[in-house]
């Protein structure tokens, strides 16, 4: 092999094992900086109608433009962050924490436990999970709360598979053995042994949930389910520029940009430690 | 195989009545909603009785759901509590619309990933597999509600190459239907192609590095037949397996997209079901997309055992 396409291939093996990591961890950054720093980052307040000032283009005094009742852009922008990621984290910790404590209940107890908790799971894979998330809205009713509530039950059947396959090798190994041994009790064993250790993957798995919840909240926002006006969220924002793309494209650019790369940040985030956590990943790129 | 397809139907069975307890759990979730949703919040105890008596809603939950279920197995998916029409032909009327958007947005999802995906993985490590990979991971973070806006502005608002919403049934105007179903189905396919392309370019890469492979090529088989005759029919099967889930995430897609594009589908009655709270449009509604998705499940695996038959051998010496 040559000193130059071993270079090449050394190039190619750092940016993917770094670089894809490094952008996605810019970008989550980012919005993570957005959502906690909107109140200092803010230029304007996200709810003030200045009617003088509607569908106004960018300009040095409202960097993005202004939607159709004077609002600026940008603030409303960096204040719909803080909302994608509030509903994110909550809906994704509600999957993460009810979906692998019945993977691994339902790994540990084996037998009838295991068989109605995952035929349970996979009853709620049968339906779509934006059809799910929208009859439960409408069933709960719509405010972000529930939108939280909606979405988390969506994540829960894929945290409970990924902890149901990696509880079962964890019970295969001599700790699991020596804990019993040594008479320490189901739920101490579960709680002290099996769950440190098999969290890894499910944490990776929840920054690519991550991404997927933030789409499902602005798509649920998008339909008038989600955040409700005049609360910003970048779904019902591009839903109002919808209305203006001729005259203020801008109104749904701008919003959709955000959401963009929001998204991108933690599909990037989780590829990026999927490839640095597992090694099998690793040999085969 | 006939045992296996007849072991699939078996099992279809089963999955969709779960589907719909599911369903009929999640609509009826916060108890008495349906009334005080239809009549407002300002109606009174007497009227929320009256609605309740009228529509079965004051039975307990299992009876409610078993009295649907057994007209539900005879087409029959009750009446509209805002308009006393009745959903099945309602529904019958509009699942043409939805099954030719999700149709056509799989076969523009396919289209692009099957030959991207396998270019990708015979250029591995080049120029060309690192642009191919770029461009899907950037189009896989697009929101599809997303990509639609922008596809009106661009082809509708600023082009006027294409119309911006509108339906007329394909037999009726073959022409004009395409015309305008292509921004839909492409604002749907196009994300959906992306996650296709990737799984399409890893099966590809598993395939290509296999010993059969280098036979081929050993034997002096051309680089052309060696791919499509013997390596993408094997990258096939886990593709397929993945498709048929994005098929189902994708037809879940169709209630948005459809309400951008105003055209009379599933989706749009399930949001028309969820904006009136008209909950026997929406279970209705909702459970014809899930007997979809299921089914795209079930013909998957058929179509899978067909291609692969050891997964035949395998299931039939489990059951």
């Amino acid at each position: 092999m040559s000193l130059s396409t071993e270079m090449a291939r050394s190039i190619r093996w750092t940016w993917r094992r770094h670089g894809i990591l490094s952008i996605g961890g810019v970008l989550v950054g980012l919005v993570v900086l957005a959502a906690l720093g909107a109140d200092l980052i803010a230029p304007h307040s996200p709810y003030e109608l200045d009617v003088a000032r509607m569908l106004q283009p960018p300009s040095l005094v409202n960097w993005l433009g202004t939607d159709e009742v004077g609002r600026d852009v940008f603030s409303r922008t960096i204040y719909a962050a803080r909302i994608s990621v509030e509903v994110a984290l909550v809906a994704v910790g509600v999957g993460l924490v009810g979906g692998t404590l019945i993977g691994v209940f339902a790994a540990y107890f084996g037998g009838f436990v295991d068989m109605a908790l995952m035929r349970l799971m996979e009853l709620l894979f049968s339906v779509p999970a934006i059809l799910l998330a929208v009859i439960l809205m409408a069933s709960l009713g719509t405010n972000i709360l529930n939108a939280m509530i909606a979405i988390g039950i969506i994540f829960i059947p894929g945290f409970a598979r990924l902890a149901r396959a990696t509880t079962m090798d964890a019970l295969r190994q001599q700790y699991i053995e020596a804990a019993r041994v040594i008479g320490m009790s189901d739920i101490r064993i579960i709680f002290r042994e099996i769950l440190p250790n098999i969290l890894a993957p499910s944490l990776v798995e929840a920054a690519v949930a991550f991404a997927y919840a933030v789409l499902l909240e602005s798509a649920l926002s998008f339909l008038g389910l989600g955040a409700q006006p005049p609360e910003p969220s970048w779904g019902n924002m591009i839903n109002t520029g919808r209305g203006f793309m001729a005259q203020a494209p801008w109104l749904g650019i701008v919003p959709g940009t955000a959401l963009f790369l929001c998204v991108l940040g933690f599909n990037l985030l989780g590829d990026g430690l999927r490839d640095l956590l597992d090694p099998h990943l690793r040999e085969s790129q | 195989m006939i045992r296996l397809i007849l072991t699939r139907l078996a099992l279809f069975v089963p999955t969709l009545l779960a589907a719909s307890l599911i369903l009929f759990i999640a609509i009826n979730v916060v108890p008495g909603s349906a009334a005080r949703s239809a009549l407002g919040i300002d109606a009174t105890p007497q009227a929320i009785m009256r609605f309740e008596a009228l529509n079965g809603l004051d039975q307990p939950l299992h009876v409610q759901y078993f009295e649907w279920l057994g007209k539900a197995v005879k087409g029959d998916f009750g009446r509209s509590f805002q308009n006393r029409v009745d959903v099945g032909p309602e529904i019958l009327k509009r699942l043409p619309v939805t099954l030719e958007l999700a149709l056509l947005a799989f076969l523009v999802a396919n289209v692009i990933a099957v030959p991207l995906g396998a270019i990708a993985a015979y250029r591995h490590g080049h120029p060309a597999d690192s642009v191919i990979t770029t461009c899907a991971t950037i189009l896989g973070a697009v929101p599809n509600f997303w990509l639609a806006t922008l596809l009106v502005l661009v082809f509708s608002l600023k082009l006027r190459l294409l119309p911006a919403g509108g339906f007329t049934p394909f037999l009726q105007d073959p022409a004009r239907n395409l015309t305008q179903m292509i921004l839909p189905a492409v604002s749907l396919g196009l994300v959906s192609s992306a996650l296709l392309l990737r799984i399409m370019r890893a099966s590809m890469l598993e395939v290509l590095s296999s010993d059969y492979i280098r036979t081929a090529r050993a034997k002096g088989a051309p680089d052309g037949t060696v791919i499509t005759r013997h390596a993408l029919r094997n990258a096939t099967i886990p593709y397929l397996t993945v498709g048929a889930v994005e098929f189902g995430f994708l037809f879940g897609g169709v209630v948005i997209i459809e309400d951008i594009f105003r055209l009379p589908g599933i989706g749009s009655l399930v949001l028309v079901g969820i904006i009136n709270r008209d909950y026997p449009v929406l279970i209705g509604s909702a459970l014809v997309v899930t007997v979809a998705v299921l089914a795209a499940n079930m013909l998957v695996d058929i179509i899978a055992s067909l291609l692969d038959p050891r997964q035949v051998h395998s299931k039939s010496g489990a059951a």
